[in-house]
């Protein structure tokens, strides 16, 4: 029912809204129906306000909050639950909200009071920068915060903090404006809902260390958190593994926050919160376990005061820490203090760093294992809102004035906590930024270096020779292939009539060119020769022997290796009355008398035999086949006789020695039914008449 | 030289007897028959070896250099002795970029043929090739020893000059050249180089310009010209010339990477990356136009675009150190510093000094 009533007011107060924005007072006439949702409001807001102005006190004396703002805004949710409307509501919830580690959500509630009233508070258009500034709209909240100095009458000191806020905001412009070439990552793996503190990383970047006080197994305080304790995680191929509590004895129930690593990785600083004593403790690395923290030298530690944030130097002689009084009424400042002795583990008296000290909250500091860079928090110096984180290098025995790291490393968010790599590549730190896992998370700052220029690359054919090469001198020629192939030309030389045989002349003529391609004589017991031809090619022969009519001839001498082997029996006849030679290598166009000049080497044959024996009378007779007409075989026989006789006559043979006669096929040797017989039929004979 | 069979033809005389003679051939005969038929085969085995040879040719000049490298081995293996087959290899060896091969058959046939003057020129570019150029020098001083009139001698030894640094004598060996009336362009071309290389870049464009005259048709002369006077910051000079020499090749890919490289160096982002696309619309496989691609988009900071083109530029060239160097960058910026480093150590290992320099400041701790 309670709910229902509820959800009435809401819908009333939504559709007011619709109509114009209207600031709803917490008054019992806007709870009619709902006097005890009225009393359940009014009670919260008055018990959210009493922390509220403690919490505002501490703000107002640069010292920790405690969980005041926590506890306000308990009670202002309470009543938030029953009227969302109340400018004044919203503004306190806005303020909790800044003063928490999750500042962001500030935000809407703070923009809500100012739309509903901006006059509810006169501290209004100061938080109201405040969101501005967050939301990084400098100009707007430069104007916020003109308008609260307008407004604000009181004689007090809070002018410091408008003033820090413009200046911050102008910083702000100037460093956004020019950002630091580097990423800013959340690191996913180690970060919670909760809060992640403090990292410090081992010199080798393997291992890094961090407080939070995500859910522990120990007991909550007044507003449902836990204590910080010391966390740990081990980097494998780049990626952070699963986070474990560290090893040892060193947490407590008290808040443990990490403070330093030192180089080497056997001792850690830390300091605990034992209800508002804060003190730094040491303790060391026994095999995989930390020792139970021992509190630090008195110098460094002590009751009097809160000591926190504590880096060895790179020797390790000197510790770097901050330090607030008592009561931390004056915010914390940068301290050092030398080791006296190893052995008795004493230190000097500390003394303050002024150059590095502003007037707000200075600290944590990250002391480089160079030995001569600071970097340090601050609320103070250039930072462009909250804590910043900056840098201070010793400069002739002195350190510089703090340097804002820059945008986006630092943001109007808090920004705090430094562990570089010793190649100053990575860094770690812890922010409250808006986006992250809530709260404060640790982020990796991956610094891109010096502007990286891309390589542009151009190329040239410089030498001629690359582009199209110089081919001198041109490849070897063709050459013409030679297919040459030998048969082996095997015979011998005989007498016709007995068979005996006959010591010879032999001249070999290829017929073609009409070279002579070998002359000599028969064996003279055996009348057998034996030599080699070339293969391919029609030769012709002419066989001499004295007292014996000139023998000729012509044969091919094939290709291939089935014909390698020619074997010839010549048979040579006595230079008798009526002996007969056909001469076979004289040679006639077709159906005419006319000679070829394949003829010519047996015709010369023929002159030199008449004139070599020059009592020989002799008879030119031609033949043909039985093809064809008697008559005209007649005739062309004798045109052929003729042909011959005219040519020998020409080579000097006296006329009266040569007779010519035609005689057709009349006088066959062969048979006419073949080819081959039909072709020894077509020859020229002559015949010895007279000797 | 060619050995050339004579045509055997021999006459046997024999103390036969006078009886039968028969188909049946005597042991001499026999014997006579079998070196008859030896020398046949051997006619037939040259004669093979030969058409082999001549097929080698008629692919070389088909430009199948491979195949014609077979050819000729097929030659020499059935007429080891055939020198001009060994000549012919080494040169098809040259042409297919076989320089360690092309010198060992070059090499073989000084062995058996040292008057084999021709083939030292040949080797001389072999080793040249295949990067001996202390062999290589002694090759063109026995070719130019052996022919001092063919400039090419001289033309090929400046470019060894060249590649070994020493412009001073590389010069000498050009202007010789340039005497003896070898290729004046590329003589020219080669001399401007040189004069560029000794960072005389007025020197250089005016032999450029020479080689441009004696033969206005080479794209990459007018390349290098464009390249040089970017040197002399000229940027118009340049623009001009990477101009001109696409003019007269649209296909000469070097001179849109090249002139894309110039409208980088002034800043013209949007008609660099033009240029580079138009160069490997030319020519797809040319992996610095993708490198350069890369670059662009890293500038324009489209880092995944420029990834594609880094990427694809490694593909082409898995030892190409600019692609590596842009990757890395790239990859930093896509915040994989583990690539990222894995890129620049890759590029240092192929001795790129921007590779080293990332490498040594990015990566580690």
């Amino acid at each position: 029912m309670k709910n229902i009533k509820n959800y009435i007011i809401l819908i009333s107060l939504f559709v007011s809204g619709i109509i114009n924005a209207q600031n709803v007072e917490f008054k019992r006439s806007n709870f009619k129906d709902n006097i005890d949702d009225y009393k359940t409001a009014t009670d919260a807001i008055d018990k959210g306000v009493e922390h509220f102005e403690k919490g505002s006190l501490a703000i107002f004396e640069v010292r920790n909050s405690g969980l005041h703002f926590k506890k306000a805004l308990q009670q202002f949710q309470i009543a938030q639950e029953l009227n969302s409307e109340n400018a004044l509501n919203n503004f306190r919830i806005g303020v909790c909200y800044i003063h928490s580690s999750s500042p962001y959500k500030a935000i809407p509630y703070i923009e809500k009071a100012y739309q509903l009233n901006p006059e509810c508070d006169p501290f209004l258009y100061y938080y109201h920068g405040n969101a501005l500034q967050l939301k990084e709209e400098f100009d707007a909240a430069l104007t916020s915060y003109q308008k609260f100095e307008e407004n604000y009458r009181k004689a007090d000191n809070f002018g410091k903090f408008v003033t820090m806020r413009k200046r911050e905001c102008g910083y702000a412009k100037t460093f956004k404006a020019d950002p630091v070439r580097c990423w800013v990552d959340n690191v996913g793996t180690l970060n919670t809902e909760y809060d992640e503190i403090a990292p410090t990383i081992t010199t080798d970047g393997s291992e890094i260390t961090f407080s939070s006080n995500r859910p522990n197994g120990h007991e909550q305080n007044e507003v449902g958190e836990y204590d910080h304790d010391i966390y740990t995680s081990l980097n494998t191929n780049g990626k952070w593994q699963k986070v474990h509590p560290i090893k040892g004895s060193v947490n407590s129930n008290l808040d443990d926050i990490v403070n330093n690593l030192s180089y080497d990785g056997t001792k850690m600083l830390l300091h605990k919160d034992n209800e508002g004593q804060i003190d730094i403790y040491e303790t060391t690395l026994n095999g995989a376990n930390w020792s139970t923290p021992e509190l630090m030298h008195f110098q460094i530690s002590t009751k009097r005061t809160n000591d926190m944030y504590a880096s060895y130097n790179h020797d390790g002689y000197n510790i770097y820490f901050s330090r607030g009084n008592e009561n931390l009424s004056k915010g914390t400042n940068i301290m050092y203090s030398g080791m006296q002795s190893m052995i008795e583990k004493d230190f000097k008296a500390a003394t303050t760093i002024n150059q590095v000290n502003s007037k707000f909250n200075d600290g944590p500091i990250y002391m480089h294992i160079d030995g001569k860079t600071m970097y340090l928090a601050s609320q103070g110096h250039e930072s462009i809102g909250g804590y910043d984180i900056f840098v201070s290098t010793r400069k002739q025995g002195s350190w510089t004035k703090p340097v804002n790291l820059g945008y986006p490393i630092n943001t109007p968010y808090d920004d705090f906590f430094f562990a570089g790599t010793a190649n100053g590549k990575y860094a770690y730190i812890s922010s409250n930024r808006p986006n992250g896992k809530g709260g404060f998370d640790i982020y990796k700052v991956t610094y891109w270096g010096e502007p990286k220029k891309p390589i542009i690359d151009m190329e040239d054919y410089l030498l001629a020779s690359i582009a199209e090469p110089i081919k001198d001198p041109q490849i070897e020629e063709v050459v013409s292939v030679n297919k040459v192939s030998l048969t082996v030309f095997k015979g011998k030389t005989i007498d016709a009539l007995t068979g005996k045989a006959v010591e010879a002349n032999i001249e070999i003529t290829d017929n073609e060119s009409g070279k002579l391609i070998e002359r000599f004589t028969t064996n003279s017991a055996s009348g057998k020769f034996l030599l080699s031809l070339t293969a391919g090619t029609n030769y012709g022969i002419a066989v001499k022997a004295d007292g014996y009519l000139f023998h000729s001839e012509n044969f091919d001498v094939p290709k291939g290796s089935a014909y390698n082997l020619i074997n010839k029996v010549i048979e040579l006849k006595n230079i008798e009355v009526g002996s007969k030679i056909a001469l076979r290598n004289i040679f006639f166009d077709v159906g005419k008398a006319t000679l070829r000049s394949e003829s010519n080497s047996e015709l010369d044959r023929l002159v030199k035999l008449l004139k070599e024996v020059p009592s020989l009378k002799v008879e030119i007779s031609g033949h043909t086949d039985n093809t064809g007409s008697a008559t005209i075989n007649d005739q062309l026989s004798q045109e052929r006789a003729d042909a011959v006789v005219t040519y020998l006559k020409g080579k000097g043979v006296n006329a009266g020695r040569l007779t010519s006669k035609g005689y057709g096929s009349r006088q066959p040797i062969s048979s006419n039914s073949t080819s081959k017989g039909r072709q020894e039929n077509r020859r020229t004979e002559f015949e010895i008449i007279e000797n | 030289m060619i050995k050339r069979k004579t045509i055997f033809v021999g006459v046997c005389i024999f103390a036969f007897s006078t009886l039968g003679f028969s188909q049946e051939l005597t042991e001499k005969e026999q014997a006579y028959m079998d070196s008859i038929n030896a020398e046949n085969a051997q006619n037939e085995t040259t004669a093979a070896s030969q058409e082999a040879y001549n097929k080698g040719i008629s692919l070389f000049e088909q430009k199948s250099y491979i195949k014609a490298i077979n050819s000729f081995e097929e030659s020499i293996k059935l007429d080891p002795n055939f020198t001009a087959a060994y000549y012919n290899k080494g040169i098809s060896e040259n042409e297919a970029r076989r320089f360690d091969q092309a010198a060992k058959t070059l090499s073989l046939l000084l062995e058996k043929d040292p008057s084999y003057s021709k083939a030292y020129f040949q080797r001389a570019r072999a080793f040249q090739g295949s990067g001996e150029y202390t062999k290589a020098e002694l090759d063109y001083k026995k070719s130019i020893e052996i022919d001092p009139e063919n400039p090419n001698a001289y033309y090929n030894y400046g470019t060894l000059q060249f590649l070994q640094k020493d412009y001073d004598k590389a010069i000498q060996s050009f202007t010789t050249t340039i005497e003896k009336g070898g290729n004046l362009a590329y003589a020219y071309n080669d001399r401007a180089s040189c004069h560029r290389m000794k960072g005389d870049y007025a020197k250089a464009v005016s032999d450029y310009e020479q080689a441009q005259k004696k033969n206005p048709n080479l794209a990459f002369v007018l390349n290098n010209i464009g390249t040089t006077k970017l040197k002399m910051e000229n940027f118009d000079g340049a623009m001009a010339a990477f101009n001109h020499a696409i003019s007269i090749d649209k296909n000469f890919h070097l001179a849109y990477n090249n002139r894309g490289a110039a409208q980088m160096d002034r800043g013209k982002l949007d008609e660099a990356l033009a240029d580079f696309e138009k160069c490997i619309a030319v020519n797809n496989k040319y992996a610095p136009a993708y490198t350069n691609i890369a670059a662009v988009k890293y500038k324009k900071e489209d880092y995944k675009g420029a990834k594609v083109a880094a990427d694809k530029a490694i593909k082409l060239d898995k030892d190409y150190a600019s692609a590596y160097v842009n990757r890395g960058m790239i990859n930093e910026m896509l915040r994989d510093m583990n690539a990222a480093c894995e890129d620049w150590q890759k590029a240092k290992e192929l001795g790129s000094e921007s590779g080293e320099q990332y490498a040594s400041q990015n990566c580690g701790f």
